[in-house]
């Protein structure tokens, strides 16, 4: 007995509840039939009407169960499976018209297709449920074509109908409850295998990013470490240190772990220097809360600006260091100031090399000026020798050492002055320039040299003047150097045109010559110091490539522009533009 | 007494280069302006020297000399009263404004840039005499 119950059990548990296959449905009721097929057969005490009719009987429910079986191995849900329990009733239906039809043991069958066809989702397959069971009770009398006699059959057809309408209306309402649970705990558990399904992603990109965040600490180390001849300091907002770069502890001589989170920023800088800016930016007593070294020190960079400045920092052995620092402010994600990161450049030998370079320049300027003096004034001696008078031709060879002399001279000018524009020593002497007499003394300056060139040199000047702010020398000389270019490029026969104009903003000085041109491949090399065009050095002009860079740095230093147009073989045209003062201006001055 | 130049006497000079050649010239130029050039020194000490002894009515010294630089002399000239009323001119192969303006802060009384014509010192210089008459 007990293995029995086991058995069962254990076949009740293989019993997929929530989607019970066709077969598996049909499993019951086609078993019980067998059983009533064999009582039909062989039970001596059943009553046989119809042997044809339980045959039949058999057939369909044969055919029904093959049916389950083939919907089964379909292996998808479908309503066409509902034939299968269809046909059961037609198969019961006969076997009890068989077997006594309303007298007939096997009426109980019924229920069994009964149940498979009111668990399906709807409640009209109550209906179905109910049409079924009372078309099969009916078959007998549709068989044999004559409406039952009695009261009590009649009865029969509608009560035995009635209460398996009733048990199909619970079966269905219990198997929608069921699915009902089903379908939630289905829910529940695939929202909880999409919230781990989100959970491990997240996890996975929680580890990427500290995967990235790690490479990017690496990436700012490594480029921190590699900075080794600048020191590169990181200080919060009140100036304490946490990023002392490898460069700053050569330049300093303090290791990271000596002067991070432990020391400030302005304590490696010269005190008065900090004290003189602070002064310069003029703080109210007590207006800054940190400090006042270290505002002075991060001024701009509060404002949100970087500041590159030299100043002077104090090593930790005490000695002195020219450092030129940019301050940069560091920021948070919402862009607030955090802190402030010190780049600092060693430029004692660029001071060095700078102070070196000016006294080359004073050097030069005396070693050369002076012998040219003594040239000079003993050739101005000879010349005004009243005792002894020179012969003419005399006088010219002392004209041509007298002239050479002077383009010496000019040329030591123009290399000082090519050194003050490169060091950055390049004063003006601002003053109000009315450009149509600059213009005119460079062309009448001019005029001697183009006369015996053969060159005809023309000026057109507008009518009312023309008045800029400038130094009225240099001008005069960035005038000059274009006239003299212009006329040292055009061959004999040709003509300079020196044009003065103005448009609303811009005074214009042109220079037009019809001269040799400049290659198109080296207008840009123009400006460069010592360079000379092609077409120069071919048609040997005399000059060794300064004019041009001087000419630039005058109108650079003016905030003007000069621009070229050439064409070779046709000539060149400057044009060197200058900014016109604002009438306020003009009138102040 | 210094200063005190009438025409009978001429101007007593002294002039510092350390170029012999512009030593020369610059000789010439105050001879040319009817001066008297009473000593001709070659470096800023042995012209401090000179102006302490001779005590002349005028120096021509150049800006850069070995010793005492010429705006150096200018300056202790113009601190010593017994040179008072002395008349100092500067001679320098510097283009810049900045030197003539150092020029005139050390009280020089003119400044002239190397090259300079003979003829045009001559005539500034008995110029600059001419005034005291």
């Amino acid at each position: 007995m007990k293995s029995v119950i086991r058995l069962y059990a254990r076949a009740m548990k293989r019993l997929s509840v929530d989607a019970p296959s066709p077969a598996l449905k049909q499993f019951p009721t086609a078993s019980v039939f067998t059983v009533a097929a064999l009582l039909a057969f062989f039970a001596p005490a059943i009553v046989v009407t119809d042997r044809a009719l339980i045959l039949s009987a058999c057939v369909v429910m044969l055919g029904a169960t093959l049916l389950a079986g083939y919907f089964t191995r379909l292996g998808r849900v479908t309503r066409w499976a509902l034939i299968v329990p269809g046909f059961s009733l037609l198969a019961i239906a006969l076997l009890r018209a068989g077997t006594g039809g309303a007298t007939s043991l096997f009426s109980a069958l019924l229920i069994l297709p009964v149940l498979w066809i009111a668990s399906e989702q709807g409640r009209r397959w109550i209906l179905v449920a109910i049409f079924g069971t009372s078309a099969s009770i009916m078959l007998p009398y549709l068989l044999y074509w004559h409406a039952p006699e009695t009261q009590s059959e009649w009865f029969r057809g509608v009560f035995g109908p009635l209460v398996y309408g009733v048990v199909a209306a619970i079966v269905n309402e219990l198997s929608r409850q069921g699915r009902k649970q089903m379908w939630s705990i289905t829910r529940l558990a695939e929202e909880r295998e999409g919230m781990l399904r989100e959970t491990l992603s997240f996890a996975g990109k929680l580890q990427e990013n500290e995967l990235s965040l790690h490479a990017a600490h690496r990436l700012t180390r490594s480029v921190l470490d590699a900075v080794t001849e600048q020191s590169v300091i990181g200080t919060d907002l009140t100036g304490l240190i946490d990023v002392w770069n490898p460069g700053a502890a050569v330049m300093l001589g303090l290791a990271a772990d000596e002067t991070q989170g432990k020391r400030y920023v302005f304590e490696f800088h010269d005190s008065h220097e900090l004290e003189d800016r602070s002064r310069e930016l003029n703080y109210p007593p007590g207006a800054t809360v940190l400090n006042p070294g270290f505002s002075a020190l991060v001024e701009s960079a509060r404002l949100g600006r970087a500041e590159v400045r030299d100043w002077t920092y104090r090593r930790h052995d005490g000695s002195e260091l020219s450092v030129n620092v940019a301050v940069t402010p560091r920021v948070d994600e919402e862009g607030a100031t955090i802190g402030y990161i010190f780049v600092a450049t060693d430029v004692t030998q660029a001071l060095e090399v700078a102070r070196l370079k000016d006294e080359f320049v004073g050097l030069i300027s005396h070693e050369l000026r002076t012998p040219l003096s003594s040239i000079l004034g003993y050739l101005e001696l000879m010349r005004d020798d009243d005792e002894s008078p020179l012969s003419d031709e005399q006088l010219m060879y002392l004209g041509v050492a007298e002239r050479n002399a002077h383009r010496l001279l000019r040329l030591v000018g123009d290399l000082l002055f090519t050194a003050q524009v490169a060091s950055g020593k390049f004063p003006l002497d601002v003053g109000t320039v009315a450009l149509s007499d600059v213009v005119t003394a460079a062309v009448q300056s001019a005029r001697p040299v183009a006369t015996a060139a053969g060159i005809e040199l023309l000026i057109e000047l507008p009518g009312e003047p023309v008045v800029v702010r400038g130094d009225s020398v240099r001008l005069g000389q960035a005038c000059d150097n274009l006239i003299s270019n212009a006329v040292k490029f055009t061959p004999r026969g040709g003509t300079v045109t020196v044009a003065l104009g103005s448009t609303a903003e811009d005074a214009i000085v042109s220079v037009r010559d019809t001269g040799m041109g400049i290659p198109a491949s080296e207008l840009d090399q123009l400006y460069a110091r010592f360079f000379r065009a092609s077409t120069a050095t071919r048609n040997a002009v005399p000059g060794v490539g300064l004019g041009l860079t001087i000419t630039k740095a005058i109108v650079t230093a003016h905030e003007g522009e000069l621009d070229v147009e050439s064409q070779e073989g046709v000539g060149t045209l400057f044009s060197m533009s200058l900014p016109l003062p604002r009438k306020s201006l003009l009138d102040a001055a | 007494m210094v200063g005190a130049v009438n025409e009978s006497v001429p101007a007593r000079v002294v002039i510092a280069d350390d170029d012999p050649d512009i030593r020369a010239l610059v000789a010439i130029a105050v001879k040319r302006a009817g001066l008297e050039l009473v000593e001709s020194a070659a470096d800023g000490t042995a012209a401090w020297h000179a102006l302490q002894t001779h005590r002349p009515d005028l120096a021509v010294l150049d800006m850069s000399m070995p010793g005492l630089t010429g705006l150096e002399v200018c300056r202790l000239a113009r601190s010593d009263d017994s040179l008072d009323g002395i008349h100092l001119v500067l001679l320098t192969a510097a283009v810049d404004d900045q030197s003539r303006a150092a020029g005139a802060d050390a009280g020089a009384d003119d400044f002239f840039v190397k090259p300079f014509s003979p003829r045009e010192l001559a005539l500034a210089l008995s110029a600059l005499m001419a005034t005291d008459n």
